[in-house]
């Protein structure tokens, strides 16, 4: 998932903006409907581009540039054309900064994205505060969503992060039956650490009596695990679990098959299909249960959205899409139909109040088929995850099974704690 | 075993620290970006190679060679930046190689972009071996191998060979050995240059077990100073006991109460530091 340097160069740059009008024709410009402004319609996006998660940052951006193509060629929102202005997405100090940038300078129609937990907390609350609606792409843990964003009024945020880990349990009770002992390696920070509680709470309540036998939580950001693999070994656990979701996955699953790991054990990567096509056939051994987040590129069942959105990436980028670019182009998507669902009623491009009363509740077509935003602000949407097969056409892994678990099995009620409701599952 | 391997790595990276303070008596912030420039020329030398129809079990040939020919940029840094601060505050010298970090980080991002970059699965191409009853990836055993020998080797250059001995004797009494003739400018170029080559050759030995990230340095620079701290600022023995002791302890650590994992390292270098200031061989410049 490399950014070639002109495409860098373009882009890149802490506090420097972006501003394009992506793919629009000239006969697209000056069709504004009654009471639809000609101007174009601004959209602040803050994608990460430096560090662990920049891969997934930049896949974000993808996603939004090529929805935003896509609309402006075909006449833009209402006859308005789209203009991304693109900031970075950092610390959240930094970040937050530009989020006021995009409002009171830019004065963007709508802001997207946010992948840091730590960020978009920080944007969340940013956004109630300027009263300005702003959709995440990702990176809202339950603790934090909790005492921050308890009932947003203008913020909109991603899936409960803990949602790739519910669904691998379940999926583990479904496939590995027999397992009596278990070991984590999970990042130590909120997302590691919930995914780790939550994949135990949910075999505990699914009634597969396993052992917890280790627990490891390296430091986000470390490249080394021989040692944390010598420890598994040591461990022997009938299954090892992980939420490492980006580079770490694919260095843990080449240092794992350096000594023969998962020879001796299951395996759970409960999200490293963000990283597929890093996941070479000659280190990641079939039958591992891996996730896909919310979109898998080779669904044979995909919607030709999909298949054209696949086709056109891997051209472009020489590489396939993970799963961030569902995301990203389900918030703009959004976006649009609920600007064209509020201006149906009104006849009027809708104010910000307007706005947010048509997104909730909305669903539309993404990705990775239909997605809506729930009524408290939650994007909900399909997870996929399978055991790894290397019977495909690509140097890397995929999935077959393909096994779809929705967020209205696999997320709490709004409202609800999250281990009391899995308690209350009814089997 | 996985100790050693990161100890060997550790061990290279924090030698190139300590020939530099050892001669220069700066403390090179920079040597873990260093670390990570190797890594990544490292990975861009094994696809060009393997690219270019190269055998895949002499990946190691281009790997070292990218590694330690990149370490001239060292003679870059120390002749375009370091040598017009040497005679300020230490404070300059630490900002300036921090301003090297800073700016590497960003150079190594326009280069190769923000994705993490690997050598796909060119660690594996040499297999395994069972020693202890622990499979040992082959490939970890010829950097320990590789270390080991670098380790030898710069003790025979500091107390066999001439150049050894200038550097002994600059790192003593810089204004002797320049009262003696030693062309210092030069000493002190060749010197960083060694110290940069250590990291960026660390950096790249230890890429086809991992993958290159811009900010991979940091996670290692840590480490590196508490290797110095427990072995002794300036000493190469220090570097390499502290590099074990590091390396081990992490590793044990790990095994035994995860939690522990940075703590133990740290309870040593506090230890170190109230016991033995100076740290197990410190004292002896170089």
């Amino acid at each position: 998932m490399g950014t070639s340097r002109r495409d860098f160069l373009k882009q890149a740059g802490a506090g420097v903006a972006a501003v394009s009008v992506v793919g629009l024709p000239a006969a697209a410009r000056g069709q504004a409907r009654p009471g639809v402004p000609a101007t174009p319609v601004k959209i602040g996006v803050l994608p990460i581009r430096a560090g662990i998660a920049a891969p997934v940052g930049a896949a974000g951006l993808r996603g939004t540039e090529w929805w935003a193509e896509r609309v402006n060629k075909s006449g833009g929102i209402l006859g308005r054309p789209v203009q991304l202005v693109v900031e970075e997405e950092s610390n959240p100090k930094d970040t937050v900064e530009r989020f006021r940038k995009l409002v009171l300078q830019d004065k963007v129609d709508i802001v997207l994205g946010g992948i840091s937990t730590g960020v978009t907390l920080a944007l969340g609350q940013a956004a109630e505060e300027m009263a300005f609606p702003w959709l995440s792409w990702d990176g809202t843990t339950q603790k934090g969503v909790d005492e921050t964003m308890p009932n947003p009024k203008w913020a909109f945020r991603s899936v409960d992060n803990e949602v790739e880990a519910i669904a691998a349990g379940i999926l583990t009770a479904k496939y590995f039956k027999g397992i009596k002992t278990v070991a984590g390696i999970n990042n130590d920070y909120s997302y590691g650490h919930d995914c780790w509680q939550s994949y135990q709470a949910v075999l505990k309540k699914l009634g597969v009596e396993v052992k917890p036998v280790l627990e490891l939580f390296p430091k986000l950001g470390v490249t080394d695990f021989t040692s944390h693999i010598a420890a598994i070994q040591q461990a022997k656990p009938d299954l090892l679990m992980t939420s490492f979701w980006s580079g770490d996955a694919t260095i843990l699953l080449k240092q794992a098959a350096a000594v023969g790991l998962f020879k001796t054990m299951k395996g759970v990567f409960t999200t490293a299909g963000g990283v597929h096509d890093s996941l070479k056939k000659q280190f990641t051994p079939e039958g591992l249960l891996l996730g896909y987040n919310s979109m898998y590129f080779d669904d044979p069942n995909g919607s030709a959205l999909l298949k054209q959105f696949v086709r056109e990436y891997k051209t472009k980028y020489n590489e396939y899409p993970p799963y961030e670019c569902d995301h990203a182009y389900f918030c703009a998507e959004s976006y649009k139909v609920a600007v064209e669902k509020a201006y149906a009623g009104a006849r009027q491009w809708p104010a910000k109040e307007q706005l947010v009363k048509a997104l909730e509740g909305i669903e539309v077509e993404s990705l990775s088929g239909k997605r809506s935003w729930r009524e408290d602000h939650i994007q909900m949407c399909n997870f996929y995850q399978g055991l790894t097969t290397h019977k495909n056409g690509y140097d890397f892994v995929t999935i077959n099974p393909i096994e779809v678990v929705s967020t209205r099995q696999a997320m709490k009620p709004a409202g609800a704690k999250l281990l009391d409701w899995i308690n209350s599952w009814k089997l | 075993m996985s100790g050693v391997f990161h100890a060997a790595i550790l061990f290279l990276v924090a030698a190139g620290l300590q020939v530099v303070f050892g001669v220069q008596k700066i403390f090179n912030l920079a040597c873990g970006s260093f670390y990570a420039l190797g890594a990544y020329v490292g990975v861009s030398a094994v696809q060009a190679f393997t690219a270019a129809g190269g055998p895949p079990w002499l990946f190691v040939l281009p790997l070292a060679a990218a590694g330690l020919g990149v370490g001239a940029v060292g003679v870059i840094v120390e002749r375009g930046l370091l040598r017009f601060v040497y005679d300020r505050d230490e404070t300059f010298q630490l900002l300036l190689t921090f301003a090297v970090v800073l700016m590497m980080e960003d150079a190594l991002r326009l280069t190769w972009g923000t994705a993490p970059r690997s050598t796909s699965a060119l660690y594996l191409t040499y297999g395994q071996v069972r020693l202890l009853g622990a499979a040992v990836p082959v490939y970890n055993l010829i950097v320990i191998g590789a270390s080991l020998a670098i380790a030898l080797g710069i003790g025979w250059l500091l107390t066999r060979t001439v150049f050894g001995r200038i550097i002994r004797a600059t790192a003593d009494n810089r204004e002797m050995a320049e009262a003696l003739g030693v062309d210092i400018g030069r000493v002190y170029a060749r010197v960083f240059t060694l110290g940069t080559a250590l990291g960026t050759l660390g950096g790249a030995l230890v890429i086809p077990a991992t993958a290159a990230m811009s900010e991979m340095g940091i996670e290692l620079i840590v480490e590196a100073f508490a290797v110095v701290v427990i072995g002794g600022l300036g000493s190469m023995r220090g570097a390499f006991v502290g590099a074990l002791v590091v390396g081990i302890l992490r590793s044990v650590a790990i095994s035994v109460y995860p939690e522990l994992e940075m703590l133990v390292i740290y309870l040593i270098v506090i230890a170190v530091l109230v016991l033995r200031p100076r740290g197990l061989f410190g004292g002896a410049a170089a």
